[in-house]
């Protein structure tokens, strides 16, 4: 137990351990709110996505935070919905079964950049007859534009963007643009108080009609969006867990055992450590990242198949060799001698005797290696066989880079996983060096 | 009388910078040596003895805090010389050593003669490379090498070999000082004896002078002329061997006789009870008074160097105002 | 000649000098050559096991041989008048003959050493989907065509890397404790990152917000037509690849190799020099330098095994037209005799890079002899 204060009074006179173990202890704070916050399964549904999971958000936007960096402010979306505030609709019944369902949508827009996509989502309740409505667009200079008369199914969604019809009216502009360009200046927003006019009608007793509106912005949140809409949040926050997970996991399995191993190849000696050898030797030379990428394409792509065939391929890696010629060194001592003269066990003697004497050496090359694998599940998920589930910072990259995200500069897509992936590898590889030199003498001050 | 003495070193002080604080490794030595005479330095380990070979070497490490003092060599000053005129006209054309662990001392990857000649041709430029092997062979005779190891690794030598490969490689330029560094240390018996007659066969034959670095008395007394004693980075005996081995006067010096094994008289060996001060902060009077049995009040006080007869130096209080006169404080 | 050189006993070991050191080295790399050949064929055995793990490789052949069968016999005009059970007889009787033509009958260990002889000498069939782009489907050819640019890119950024690191962290260590060499010290945790990672980065500035350099490939789009314009074109291409991977390493390699001069220098036979008066270039050089450079050479060993690895990914994100990249373009086709192809060739190219850093070895390191197994320990 002193010998574990000593260890973490010494780390303290090392900035970089202080820096590593901050860095590592912030990321097991994220990892564990992202399991608590949003559970696997949720994390997973989430990541699938499609329309019915991220309507409201816009595609490729770009963080939130952003605008506090610029003079001309993005626009974050704004989301109107008649179920959530009930006073933007106002229902008059006609007698007969018919009534009118009017809504009336006003928001502010004072951004300085146009949305990048509007829709109207209506819902409605009926038995035979649809209701029907009729919307149209008042500026602020209180210009008039009519969009469409739709008859609305139990769930309609109008994208206004991709009306051709609007389009047209307004000369042949995008809609997004043309209906908040300034008509003086149609590179500029019209700023000001914009409506959306929707008179409903309905048809039958007890038939209802809700709709909402989405102005989808050009930001989003504390990560962006990427191309399917997908908040980059919940992948970065999963990704901390499973990085962790992967890169710890890994580290220790592959540690542990090969330590093992040469501490038996070690004291076995004779065919045992020539097999080991030899083994090592073809180990050196089979390429890794192929190996798993057949594993992942005709086996499994499930990352804990992937982590169990790295810590397959690591246990008789470079490291045996390190571990064996210090349990040489060891083997030599007389402690051992003596243990074997009062007839201690074959297990006991490499665990209670060979391994305690290898943990300096051990904790070190630990702890640097977690950054190796945890930067592995990304190469492999940049390839394209990242988990199929899971959302990961790799494939964060992967979608990125297959969507041509630098090309198109969209670099916080990048950057973000980006940043996660430095800061935990830096964590752990200054903690790993600094470790190097308190347990390694000959590096003392060096 | 000048010309007699090769070496004359004073006040030398080599202190090293730790994250403790400095270590004073040599602090305040004196003495002189005369051509072709042996001087054996004995001492615990610990107490300054190769720091004193570095110093008068100028093998300093990079942390270094203190470095002062005058060695005149042939009655100049070389600490005035700087790093590059050092390098030029003293080591090895007049100075050279046999280090520590001498066996360590060959570069692994480099054959045994290009070693042995390499200070041939950096200091005597423009010799032929015939000529340069020839000397190379001849020191190679000298220690009693055979020739056919010339060509091989340091790793095919054993380590006696290895040894005298690095004493023929202190002889190839014919220096005037040669300074051993616990020549025979880890070697076995019969290599040692050895290579104390290979040693004193060079004395004899080409007249060089030795500084023998050893913590074994028995092995100094081979070879030394004089004997000195290193305590704590401090010299406190310094007298002819004739004498040391029968009169030491310095207390430590004494015990340090006691200790010795001898095969024909059957005395009980005595040991020296607690432990050599650090040289981190050591203590400002007599650094032997802690372990000493003959201290007084004086010895709370930095003792002065006093002479005695047969031109024995002792730095102790004992003989203050007794029959030799006080040198310098 | 001196009366020693004319002496007998010196005539022996003369001549064990003369040709000592190239017998040495040659006895030795035969050696190593024939423990890495065999080496290799159970590497590209195990390969073949995993590949066809299950007999999944099997499957695929021989779905392949029933589609294509039954397609030929559905575009038989002379078998129409056969009736179904006639006809699914014949295909049955077909499709036998074809899979005991390729040898798909007998027992999968027979099997598997075909398939290993065919791995070997890369006679892996033709690709499912890719072509080379002469046209042709022979994973052999596919490969060959990409085995270039690969070297090109590889070769460039490894011996930069190498050549780079040993003066910096020479520099280094001669600078020990300067500003420099602690930015060195506290840069080299970053190394931890591959170099597609930094790869990422350089595109984002130098082709993204600078547009100094391209964002991939290896030749202008229109190739230039002079071969000098090509050359300086392949240039510039490569700029960023190679960059990438010597910033990936540097900081790392160049921290690590100083400590080892470092710690060399404190060895005993340094100080030796400089007590015989050798000027500190030489001491550096003939005395820290050259016995380090076995220690260095193995530590870069290891390097280079990672960058390898981290290739595909590397050729992937710059767009270079070479093994990884073809490795990416089989993942996303599933093409099963690419991908196989690209595991053998890798581990070749892994198998000769270790060859030749064992000889660079035996060369710098006298000690070496054979049985060099032991030498990393």
């Amino acid at each position: 137990m002193t010998r574990l204060a000593n260890l973490f009074r010494e780390l303290r006179s090392y900035p970089s351990a202080v820096a590593g173990v901050s860095v590592i202890v912030i990321m097991v704070i994220i990892a564990i709110y992202a399991m608590v916050t949003i559970p696997y399964s949720e994390a997973v549904r989430l990541w699938r996505g499609g329309d019915n999971v991220w309507l409201e958000t816009p595609r490729n936007a770009r963080p939130a935070w952003i605008n506090n960096f610029r003079r001309e402010k993005l626009p974050e979306s704004i989301i109107m919905k008649t179920t959530e505030d009930p006073s933007l609709k106002t229902v008059m019944d006609l007698g007969g079964g018919l009534a009118t369902s009017d809504m009336l949508f006003e928001f502010d827009y004072y951004y300085d950049a146009f949305p990048s996509e509007i829709s109207m989502f209506f819902t409605a309740q009926f038995k035979s007859a649809r209701p029907n409505v009729s919307i149209k667009w008042v500026t602020p200079d209180g210009r008039e534009i009519r969009l469409t008369d739709l008859t609305v199914r139990q769930s309609e969604s109008y994208r206004i963007s991709q009306d051709s019809a609007v389009s047209r009216r307004l000369g042949g502009v995008l809609p997004e643009k043309g209906l908040f360009a300034d008509p003086n200046d149609p590179s500029k927003v019209n700023k000001g108080t914009y409506q959306v006019v929707v008179e409903g009608l309905v048809f039958e007793e007890g038939s209802t009609l809700d709709g909402s509106l989405i102005v989808y912005g050009q930001v989003h949140g504390l990560a962006g969006t990427d191309h399917r809409r997908r908040d980059i949040m919940v992948a970065l926050l999963w990704g901390t867990p499973v990085a962790l997970a992967f890169g710890l996991l890994a580290a220790v399995g592959s540690s542990l055992t090969t330590m093992t191993l040469a501490a038996a190849a070690v004291w076995f000696g004779g065919w045992v450590d020539y097999a080991i050898r030899r083994i090592n030797e073809i180990v050196m030379i089979l390429p890794l990242l192929p190996i798993l990428i057949m594993v992942g394409l005709f086996y499994s792509r499930s990352i804990w198949a992937i982590l169990g065939v790295v810590i397959l391929l690591s246990i008789f890696g470079s490291g045996i060799l390190t571990y064996r010629s210090m349990f040489l060194q060891v083997k030599q001592s007389g402690y051992i001698e003596a243990a074997r003269a009062y007839g201690a066990s074959n297990a006991r003697i490499i665990f209670r005797y060979m391994v305690p004497k290898v943990i300096p050496v051990l904790i070190p090359q630990f702890v640097a290696q977690v950054p190796n694998y945890v930067f592995l599940e990304a190469t492999l998920a940049v390839l394209g066989l990242g988990d199929p589930v899971l959302p990961t910072w790799g494939k964060l990259l992967n979608d990125a880079y297959t969507s041509g995200a630098l090309f198109n500069g969209h670099y916080y897509w990048v950057l973000e996983p980006a940043f996660l992936l430095v800061v935990t590898g830096l964590g752990f590889a200054m903690l790993g060096f600094a470790l190097d030199r308190i347990f390694n003498p000959r590096l003392r001050g060096l | 009388m000048k010309s007699d003495i090769i070496l004359d070193v004073r006040d030398l002080k080599l202190h090293f910078r730790t994250r403790k604080g400095p270590v004073q490794a040599v602090d305040g030595v004196t003495f002189q040596l005369k051509r072709g005479q042996t001087l054996a330095v004995v001492g615990e380990s610990g107490c300054g003895k190769t720091s004193l070979v570095k110093a008068i070497l100028r093998l300093l490490p990079r942390n270094i805090e203190t470095f002062t003092g005058e060695v005149f060599f042939n009655g100049v000053d070389v600490m005035k010389y700087n790093d590059e005129r050092f390098r030029k006209e003293i080591r090895w054309t007049k100075m050279a050593m046999v280090p520590q662990a001498s066996m360590n001392s060959l570069n692994p990857v480099i054959r045994i003669e290009d070693q042995i000649a390499e200070p041939l041709f950096l200091h005597e430029p423009g010799i032929s490379r015939e000529k340069a092997m020839q000397r190379v062979a001849e020191v190679f005779k000298v220690v009693g090498l055979p020739l056919d190891f010339l060509q091989r690794y340091p790793f095919e030598l054993s380590g006696g070999m290895r040894q005298r490969a690095t004493i023929a490689m202190a002889l190839v330029t014919n220096p005037e000082l040669v300074v051993l560094d616990e020549p025979s240390s880890a070697l076995d018996l019969l290599t040692q004896a050895n290579l104390m007659n290979v040693l004193k066969k060079i004395k004899h034959e080409y007249g060089t002078t030795f500084i023998l670095i050893t913590h074994d008395i028995g092995t100094a007394s081979e070879l030394a002329d004089e004997i000195a004693v290193m305590y704590a980075g401090e010299m406190v005996e310094q007298c002819s061997a004739e004498y040391f081995y029968t009169d030491a006067r310095h207390p430590y010096s004494r015990k340090l006789m006691a200790s010795v094994p001898t095969l024909r008289e059957d005395k009980e060996l005595q040991f020296i009870p607690g432990q050599p001060p650090s040289l981190i902060n050591p203590p400002t009077g007599c650094r032997f008074a802690d372990r000493c049995e003959q201290r007084f009040g004086k010895c709370s006080e930095h003792p002065p160097v006093t002479e005695l007869e047969h031109r024995q130096q002792v730095q102790c209080w004992l003989y203050v105002n007794g029959k030799g006169e006080v040198k310098h404080a | 000649m001196s009366k020693i050189e004319t002496t007998a006993d010196r005539a022996v070991p003369a001549r064990r000098s003369a040709s000592g050191t190239f017998a040495r080295i040659a006895r030795y790399t035969l050696v190593r050559g024939l423990t890495l050949v065999i080496t290799v064929i159970i590497g590209v055995y195990l390969a073949i096991l995993i590949a066809n793990g299950g007999g999944y490789v099997d499957k695929i052949r021989e779905g392949q041989i029933r589609e294509q069968i039954s397609l030929s016999i559905a575009g038989n005009e002379a078998l129409r008048d056969m009736t179904m059970q006639e006809r699914r007889e014949y295909e049955q009787n077909l499709v036998a003959i074809e899979l005991s033509r390729r040898g798909l009958d007998q027992p999968f260990m027979v099997r598997s050493f075909r398939y290993l002889w065919n791995g070997l000498t890369l006679d892996l069939g033709s690709a499912e989907y890719l072509l080379s782009d002469s046209g042709s489907r022979q994973v052999r050819n596919i490969l060959g065509e990409r085995l270039g640019p690969t070297l090109l890119l590889m070769a460039t950024g490894q011996l930069l890397l190498f050549f780079t690191s040993v003066f910096f962290a020479l520099f280094l260590s001669r600078r020990y404790g300067s500003v420099i060499d602690r930015i060195v010290v506290a840069m080299a945790p970053t190394s931890a990152a591959p170099a597609w990672f930094y790869g990422i980065f350089l595109i984002l500035i130098f082709a993204g917000l600078l547009g100094w350099l391209p964002f991939g490939g290896m030749v202008d789009a229109p190739p230039p037509p002079s071969p000098w314009l090509r050359a300086l074109s392949v240039i510039k291409h490569l700029v960023l690849p190679v960059g990438a991977i010597v910033v990936s390493s540097i900081f790392y390699t160049s921290y690590y190799w100083r400590t080892f001069f470092l710690i060399y220098s404190s060895e005993d036979y340094v100080d030796m020099a400089k007590a015989k008066g050798l000027p500190s270039g030489a001491i550096e050089r003939r005395y820290v330098l050259r016995p380090t450079l076995p220690t260095i050479v193995t530590s870069f060993a290891l390097t280079l095994i990672g960058l390898w690895t981290g290739a595909i990914v590397l050729e992937t994100v710059f767009g270079w037209p070479g093994i990884g990249r073809l490795t990416q373009m089989a993942i996303n086709l599933f093409d099963t005799p690419v991908i196989v192809g690209t595991v053998v060739i890798y581990a070749y190219l892994l198998a000769l890079t270790v060859f030749l850093l064992d000889i660079v070895y035996a060369i710098v390191d006298p000690r070496v002899k054979l049985g060099g197994g032991e030498r990393r320990s």
